[in-house]
């Protein structure tokens, strides 16, 4: 057995089969979820997917929850294979997935985790006095004996997220845990999730976001997905290190002359540029091979009497990383990848 | 553990059922709902036979349809969680990752159904009883044998509505009313509410080869031992025989039950069914 | 004048809406087969129970009739009662109301049902039979609605209350039985249900012993349903436009039932 892996996949893949659309013949009958994940998570580690809605995400939680089941290879959480030994995984997992209002709305918020915790054959007292440090880390101890279908959608989440957490998962799958909450309660969760995994070093946490932020402050190692394959996986910094050498620059222009990007596409060194129009202005963002390639965009926006109104080098993130791997941002591949999945 | 969870899954199951803003209405529903159905018969037999409620039919009628509101409210009860967790809560995703056993939990849903569906089926051989000449007397009843088969039916019926809430795991459709469908459709070949003879030749295998008939019969038999004879078509086999008969189609009932839930649930994990919700 | 005017346009946005509603119906039925066993092989079996009851006492043959056109029109009910209560947002169910009304399923029933039980119908009046089933149904549609208003402020309780309904209407509307069986206030009372008189007309009109048996003479009673659906249908109309407003207010369109 492989060292000490939380989560391992091999080969793993998922194919959906679609119903046969008798009007548009010809079109695919499958959906290739994800195909060839490798994947090797250590115990005591937190663990980013990153990748745009419908990269595979969620399949994957899905397949490693034992609530799907693989087309092709194999995958192990916490030693056990997800697919033939559910029994052995399920008691050592919890999920959350985030964007969702599930639970039972006529149960108060604290009889709603209780029976959670019931299932996973917890004692009633020591499952109540969890329950109630962390309804009080979140913020909801006030709102304990309220019907959760009184809750407004975050607050519902984050019960959800504490569902997640109560039972002492060894492993434990957030799925967008962030989705839909607002900054502050988002920043709470973050900084929960963190000293989670801090306090004790047997437990691990997979998450999957499409948020940069969430996945390079918070994660230890971040694998990059989309349509269905692993791109990267690294740490966040050797991931943006990679495009060290690379240099990054922000450029706010006037707007009077049309540009477009491929204007500066040809330029050689020019790596990716990207444009967004903006009311009055425009944004150029270069990821360029040297410094020095930028007095040739720099030409390039003279000769087109377009004016600069800033410029600014910045760090590498993450997005970034994205851009250089797949060639657009998220939200460009979200909107052009429309097979989206929905899983 | 396992017995906590079934504790934990009748508790919900009692919280949803008993979800009313009022009780009296609770009540109210729980005694007219049961018997309007039994009036619709006590009318068709009372226009018919002019009302003459000393014949050994009216009791078989009677007491077969009081009792065989135990197969919709078990068999609903046990398969109708699966589309109110997955649709509704959407929480059967979470009841899937987490330690239980899905049959158990889902029999453990059911518990509240079959109390209350018990308090209907009493109300309704009470009231007949009291007022429609219903020949039950407590010191004729076999309690014993009472007792054994209606155990015996609601480990029966729980099976069947394992069977059927696998089947509901495949079924994309909001099926909602499933259990108590599929209960209605049986309901002909039980012979509940009328002797099987009465059925077509060629329809009548299909009687004698549902468990519910035996059980329905048996429960006759114990409350009102005269009844049971005055109808030839199971009336050569003796209690005994019968509790055989239904002992061994229980045993069947639950490999079938075993077979199909673990080939539904297997399908449902490999077709990506378990968190899916339709919203037609 | 005006108001014809506004009325066509009404109904055209009305004929728009159930075909909106019964697209995704329909393709998700002709891909999914088991409504077929589900919404018609078991609901026919069950009623089929009530025809072998009637052999079981004895009874004349055109009872088993009786319960063949009753139990067709017990999916017309029940189709009603669920389809009300079991969506809140109306707005988009009277489309789908409709839609249940016509669905060919129930003739279908009826068809089947008198194959397998040989039933012998004899025709009395066809244009009395097509306006008693469409004042009945017209009736039926506008108590639908109303019902539906009441949900709407009823919510959680609505479904309970639809659950609670189904075996007292079948009692009462005579679904099995004609409602001559009862007594005369009993009957008159139960005919407030459209299905009450609707059904009895229709039995009177396609049996040959169905006008002894009958409540009332079928002219007084398409007088009666004619009666009811205007009265339906404006209340229906009126207490919708009451209840939106009231639920808007009071906030109870967007309340989670459960």
């Amino acid at each position: 057995m492989s060292a000490d892996y939380s989560i391992e996949t091999e080969s793993l893949g998922r194919v959906y089969r679609l119903r046969e659309n008798k009007k548009k013949k010809g079109q695919p009958h499958e959906l290739v979820a994800l195909s060839g994940i490798n994947l090797q998570v250590q115990r005591g580690e937190l663990f980013g997917l990153l990748g745009p809605n419908g990269a595979g995400k969620t399949t994957l939680i899905k397949i490693l929850t034992t609530l799907l089941a693989p087309s092709s290879g194999w995958a192990k959480v916490a030693g056990y294979d997800v697919h033939r030994e559910t029994v052995k995984v399920r008691p050592l997992i919890n999920m959350v997935s985030g964007g969702e209002s599930s639970g039972y709305g006529l149960l108060t918020v604290r009889e709603n985790l209780w029976m959670f915790s019931q299932f996973y054959g917890m004692q009633s007292a020591e499952a109540y006095k969890y329950i109630d440090e962390l309804l009080a880390t979140f913020g909801l101890t006030d709102r304990a004996n309220t019907k959760s279908a009184d809750l407004s959608t975050g607050l519902r989440q984050k019960m959800n997220i504490i569902r997640g957490f109560m039972t002492g998962p060894e492993v434990l799958f957030l799925d967008e845990p962030t989705l839909g909450l607002d900054v502050g309660a988002s920043r709470d969760v973050r900084g929960f999730v963190r000293r989670w995994i801090n306090e004790d070093p047997r437990r691990t946490l997979l998450l999957t976001t499409h948020t940069m932020v969430e996945a390079d402050e918070l994660c230890d190692r971040v694998a990059i997905i989309n349509r269905g394959k692993v791109l990267a996986c690294d740490t966040p910094a050797a991931l943006k290190h990679e495009l060290q050498q690379e240099a990054i620059f922000n450029l706010d222009v006037s707007a009077q002359n049309r540009l477009e990007a491929a204007h500066f596409e040809t330029l050689p060194g020019v790596h990716k540029v990207q444009l967004t129009p903006f009311d009055g202005h425009s944004q150029l963002q270069f990821i360029l091979a040297e410094e020095a390639v930028l007095s040739a965009v720099v030409n390039t926006l003279t000769e087109r009497d377009v004016t600069i109104l800033n410029l600014t080098k910045r760090e590498p993130t993450l997005e970034d990383v994205f851009v250089t791997l797949v060639g657009r941002s998220m939200a460009e591949e979200e909107k052009a990848g429309s097979n989206g999945n929905g899983h | 553990m396992n017995l906590r969870s079934f504790r934990t899954a009748a508790w919900l199951g009692w919280k949803i059922e008993s979800n009313w803003t009022d009780p009296f209405l609770f009540a109210v529903y729980s005694i007219i709902k049961p018997l309007a159905g039994a009036a619709i018969l006590v009318v068709m037999y009372s226009v018919i036979t002019k009302g003459d409620f000393a014949a050994p039919l009216f009791p078989y009628i009677y007491l077969g349809n009081a009792f065989y509101m135990y197969v919709g409210a078990v068999m609903t009860g046990v398969s109708w969680a699966i589309i109110d967790d997955r649709e509704h809560y959407r929480t059967l995703k979470y009841m899937y990752v987490a330690p239980i056993r899905i049959p158990l939990y889902l029999i453990g849903r059911a518990v509240a159904r079959f109390l209350t569906g018990s308090f209907s089926v009493l109300i309704t051989i009470v009231f007949g009883a009291l007022f429609l000449h219903v020949p039950i007397e407590a010191a004729q009843v076999d309690w014993l044998l009472f007792s054994v088969s209606l155990l015996m039916g609601v480990v029966l019926l729980a099976l069947m509505g394992l069977t059927l809430a696998g089947v509901t795991l495949l079924l994309a459709r909001h099926s909602d009313y499933l259990g108590d469908a599929v209960a209605g459709g049986l309901y002909l070949f039980s012979g509940a509410v009328f002797p099987l003879d009465v059925l077509p030749a060629w329809l009548r295998p299909i009687g004698y080869a549902m468990p519910i008939t035996y059980w329905l019969e048996l429960l006759r038999r114990s409350l009102v031992g005269s009844v049971a004879q005055a109808f030839p078509t199971l009336a050569n086999l003796s209690n005994g025989q019968l509790l055989a008969i239904l002992g061994g189609m229980i045993a069947l009932a639950a490999v079938v039950a075993v077979i199909t839930f673990r080939w539904c649930d297997h399908q449902a994990r490999e077709r990506g069914y378990i968190d899916r919700t339709t919203n037609y | 004048m005006e108001t014809a005017i506004r009325k066509n346009t009404g109904w055209r946005l009305f004929i728009q809406t159930i075909l909106g509603r019964a697209y995704p119906r329909v393709v998700g039925m002709s891909r999914e087969k088991s409504w077929l066993f589900f919404d018609i092989f078991l609901p026919m079996l069950s009623v089929s129970a009530y025809v072998f009851v009637y052999r079981a006492i004895g009874a004349p043959e055109e009872y088993i009739g009786f319960v063949v056109v009753g139990g067709a029109m017990t999916a017309f009910w029940m189709n009603i009662l669920w389809s009300m209560s079991s969506q809140l947002y109306w707005e988009k169910e009277t489309g789908n109301l409709a839609l249940y009304i016509m669905s060919p399923t129930n003739l279908m029933a009826v068809l089947l049902g008198s194959l397998a039980f040989k039933v012998q119908y004899a025709l009395g009046s066809f244009w009395q039979l097509l306006l008693v089933f469409f004042l009945a149904m017209t009736a039926l549609y506008g108590m639908g609605m109303m019902t539906a208003s009441l949900f709407l402020l009823l919510s959680r309780e609505a479904w309970h209350i639809a659950n609670l309904a189904q075996e007292p209407i079948y009692l009462v509307a005579g679904f099995y039985f004609p409602i001559k069986s009862f007594n005369f206030w009993v009957a008159a009372a139960a005919s407030i249900i459209p299905l009450t008189l609707g059904l009895d007309a229709m039995r009177q009109l396609v049996f040959p012993s169905g006008p002894a048996l009958g409540f009332l003479n079928v002219r007084v009673e398409i007088f009666i349903l004619s009666g009811l659906a205007v009265l339906f249908i404006t209340a229906a109309r009126i207490l919708l436009r009451k209840m939106e407003r009231l639920a808007i207010r009071e906030g109870r369109l967007t309340e989670s039932r459960r």
